[in-house]
């Protein structure tokens, strides 16, 4: 088995910088852990999940799609970069991973969009096994599992009680970062530690029955009554990747960005004409739980939620999806 | 912006500040008209932008005009009491009070950030205020390109 | 917490409000929303809770609802009467169930609520902590300030979590939402960014209760109550502004007095 201590992370962060790869890892900063490019000296922190996920690194926050040199008289356009670095994320968790094939999905729906694919064909994504779950917690309730390997070009398992990791490569990319990290990974016995035990807390299966005939029922108006409407969950969310396309001009240049965007917020459907078909927090919150348990899976075959919890996690006002998906099955029993 | 200046000796290129000066129709504006009719001589670093009142600036206006690539700003109305509209510049003084310390906070200050009042009759003051205010800026550098709330180029 | 739930349960049952908006007892304390009587067993309030839950005053599903009942500490009290003063909520449309700590202070309205907040709370201020945090920062020189910002700033993804949170935050179209012209950038990366915490930060000037539910929500964990307090405690010298005492205040920056501060004009 091919080891490495759970202490020494950084010695493999190490040994693929080394070897071209720029190394994105979770690590601390302010109270708050989060996947960020790795440097020498910096501590990675495997032990939570991340409040942001590998989204930022495929589909960033805010990226220039199309640009336009002005001009007396006219506009041209500009080239715009297309480069992806070649990047090995470690200790992504095994929910982050399964979350890329939703998004492989949308991105190559009815457009192949091109600066996502290659991305993502530039990363190499190293899960880590969880052997703890929180209470916010629920990969098992949508197909996922703590162990999961979908999504991922290789996988650490941690062993005797915590101390090492082991790495099992699972795809072609996942062989090569094997072999890149040689240097940092041991060779020896190890007892794989049991991954978390998480209780199934709902059937997706179910949930998608009850959502497709249910649009009306006055089930929403009370269970958004604490939404406030913001972008923390969608934007936190490995899945999420509605977005906005906004010009910027200054004098120089137009500049065509691609924003995140969340179905929260009250603008998101809203007309030029003033007409708003959510128009309530509770028609938003009911399409977020449709797209997710309804909607996308009808269209791409998978559920666009991995049950990381970041979504309850993060919500202040306690708006949990798990816990809307719980309720819904009982509704529907 | 850079200006070489020749001579005959290789001189270094000197930094000439952009400043973006948002001021009142009635009292400033009028008094850099008079610091122009009288032939004053003046610094032409300045951009000024003219508002019917000093109450009308938004303070999101400075930060808009530093996004763009100002070096510094200068904000300038009637002396209190001569509002064209009474209180207009009242108001303007309560915010800039407030305004001002947020954007030391955050690493925008005295240096960059200018306050006057100028009034009509008052064309020299506002010759003079404005080669204050360059030599001031000229010698505190371009705004730093690293600040948060500058446009990246 | 029994008298709180009793009190809650007397203002159902005797329709005085047709909900009561408290924290739910369960980890994490949840905004919990109770419309009848044998809902309040529900409620709990500890310092844990930290969402503002007048922040739902602007929530026009729960104005359709007044009058309705907040659970409130002291912060959350202050923001009632400023949402009061600022002619948000009409006399008798929100009753206060004031709380702090393990203690239930009894039921307000906002000119009751800002009598309790003169009688028992007249110094609420920033924690020393947190205002030597600010002091801190103002030692260091323009570039060091700069050079922290930018990097708290980057790591804001305009959630708008923060806007949310704040009962203050009740404009029903926000200035990053005007797009004609685009004021502040809407791009997650870039100066948009530092616009838009700074420009929030200056439209609480004078109304800001330091209530921490911002900072709280916050997902990236920015640190907004260093602007909020630095802004506060400008507000209270300089024209000494104590925001939430008052229902009948006028707003500090809608007004204004011929003795102001203009020393650093020229």
């Amino acid at each position: 088995m091919k080891t490495i201590e759970t202490g020494r992370l950084s010695d493999l962060a190490q040994a693929l910088s080394a070897a071209g790869y720029r190394v994105v890892a979770p690590m601390e900063e302010g109270g708050v852990v989060r996947f960020r490019e790795w440097a020498p000296g910096l501590a990675i922190a495997p032990g939570v999940v991340p409040a942001n996920s590998l989204k930022d690194f495929l589909f960033p926050r805010s990226e220039v799609v199309a640009r336009f040199a002005l001009e007396p008289g006219g506009f041209s356009p500009a080239p715009v970069e297309r480069s992806a670095v070649k990047t090995a994320v470690l200790c992504a968790r095994p929910c982050d991973a399964a979350a890329l094939a939703a998004l492989d999905a949308v991105f190559n729906w009815d457009y192949r969009d091109g600066a996502y694919n290659a991305r993502r064909e530039a990363a190499t994504v190293v899960s880590l096994a969880c052997s703890k779950a929180d209470e916010h917690c629920f990969c098992t309730s949508v197909g996922g599992a703590p162990d999961g390997v979908a999504g991922a070009d290789a996988i650490l398992r941690p062993a005797d009680g915590g101390r090492l990791l082991v790495l099992d490569a699972l795809t072609e990319k996942g062989r090569a970062l094997d072999q890149a990290a040689a240097g940092a990974l041991a060779e020896g016995p190890a007892a794989l530690d049991a991954p978390a035990a998480l209780p199934r807390r709902f059937d997706p299966e179910a949930v998608g029955r009850w959502l497709a005939a249910n649009f009306e029922s006055p089930f929403w108006k009370e269970a958004a009554l604490a939404c406030l409407g913001c972008g923390a969950c969608a934007y936190a969310c490995p899945v999420c990747h509605c977005f906005d396309l906004q010009d910027e001009t200054d004098r120089a240049e137009c500049r065509r960005l691609r924003n995140w965007d969340s179905c929260g917020f009250g603008l998101f459907t809203l007309h030029a004409s003033g007409h708003n078909p959510r128009p309530d927090q509770s028609a938003r919150w009911r399409q977020r739980v449709m797209h997710k348990f309804s909607i996308y899976p009808q269209k791409f075959k998978t559920l666009a939620c991995t049950g990381c919890g970041r979504c309850s996690r993060l919500c202040q006002a306690g708006m949990a999806i798990a816990a809307t998906c719980e309720r819904i099955e009982a509704l529907g029993r | 912006m850079m200006k070489t200046e020749t001579s005959t000796a290789p001189a270094p290129a000197a930094f000439e500040p952009r400043i973006t000066a948002f001021v009142c129709n009635w009292c400033t504006y009028a008094g850099a008209d008079l610091a122009g009719t009288s032939r004053l001589q003046y610094a032409s670093n300045m951009r000024i932008i003219k508002l019917p009142c000093t109450g009308r600036i938004d303070p999101l206006f400075v930060l808009k005009a530093f996004e763009n690539g100002a070096d510094a700003v200068l904000v300038s109305g009637c002396h209190p009491g001569d509002c064209h509209y009474t209180s207009g510049n009242y108001h303007a003084r309560r915010r800039w009070t407030l305004f001002r310390k947020l954007l030391a906070l955050t690493g925008i200050g005295d240096d960059r950030l200018f306050f006057s009042w100028v009034s009509a009759a008052e064309g020299q003051k506002f010759a003079d205020l404005v080669n204050d205010v360059t030599a001031k800026v000229r010698k505190a550098g371009p705004f730093r390109a690293a600040h948060p709330g500058r446009r990246a180029s | 917490m029994k008298a709180l739930r009793e009190a809650a349960e007397k203002l159902l049952r005797e329709k005085r409000v047709s909900l009561v908006i408290g924290y739910e007892g369960r980890k994490g304390r949840p905004a919990f929303f109770a419309a009848k009587p044998e809902d309040c067993g529900r409620l709990a309030y500890d310092a844990s809770c930290r969402q503002n839950l007048a922040a739902y005053l602007g929530k026009p599903e729960i104005r359709a609802r007044l009058p309705v009942a907040l659970v409130a500490p002291p912060a959350v009290l202050r923001s009632i009467v400023v949402m009061s003063a600022e002619s948000q909520v009409a006399p008798g449309q929100v009753l206060a169930l004031a709380v702090d700590g393990d203690s239930y202070l009894g039921t307000f309205d906002a000119a009751g609520a800002a009598e309790l907040l003169r009688a028992k709370y007249s110094t609420l201020a920033p924690e020393p902590a947190l205002l030597e945090r600010v002091q801190g920062l103002l030692q260091k020189s323009p570039a060091e300030r700069a050079a922290f910002w930018e990097a708290e700033f980057s790591k804001c993804t305009r959630c708008y979590a923060c806007r949310a949170a704040c009962p203050g935050c009740y404009c029903s179209r926000c200035i990053v939402e005007k797009n004609a012209p685009q004021w502040i950038s809407t791009a997650a990366l870039g100066h948009g960014n530092y616009t838009w915490n700074v420009m929030r930060a200056f439209h609480q000037s004078g109304r800001c209760t330091l209530c921490g539910a911002c900072e709280a929500a916050c997902p990236q964990g920015l640190p907004l109550m260093l602007l909020n307090a630095a802004l506060d405690r400008e507000a209270l010298e300089e024209f000494g502004s104590r925001p939430g005492y008052d229902p009948e205040a006028k707003p500090l920056i809608g007004s204004w007095s011929a003795d102001d501060d203009h020393s650093y004009m020229r």
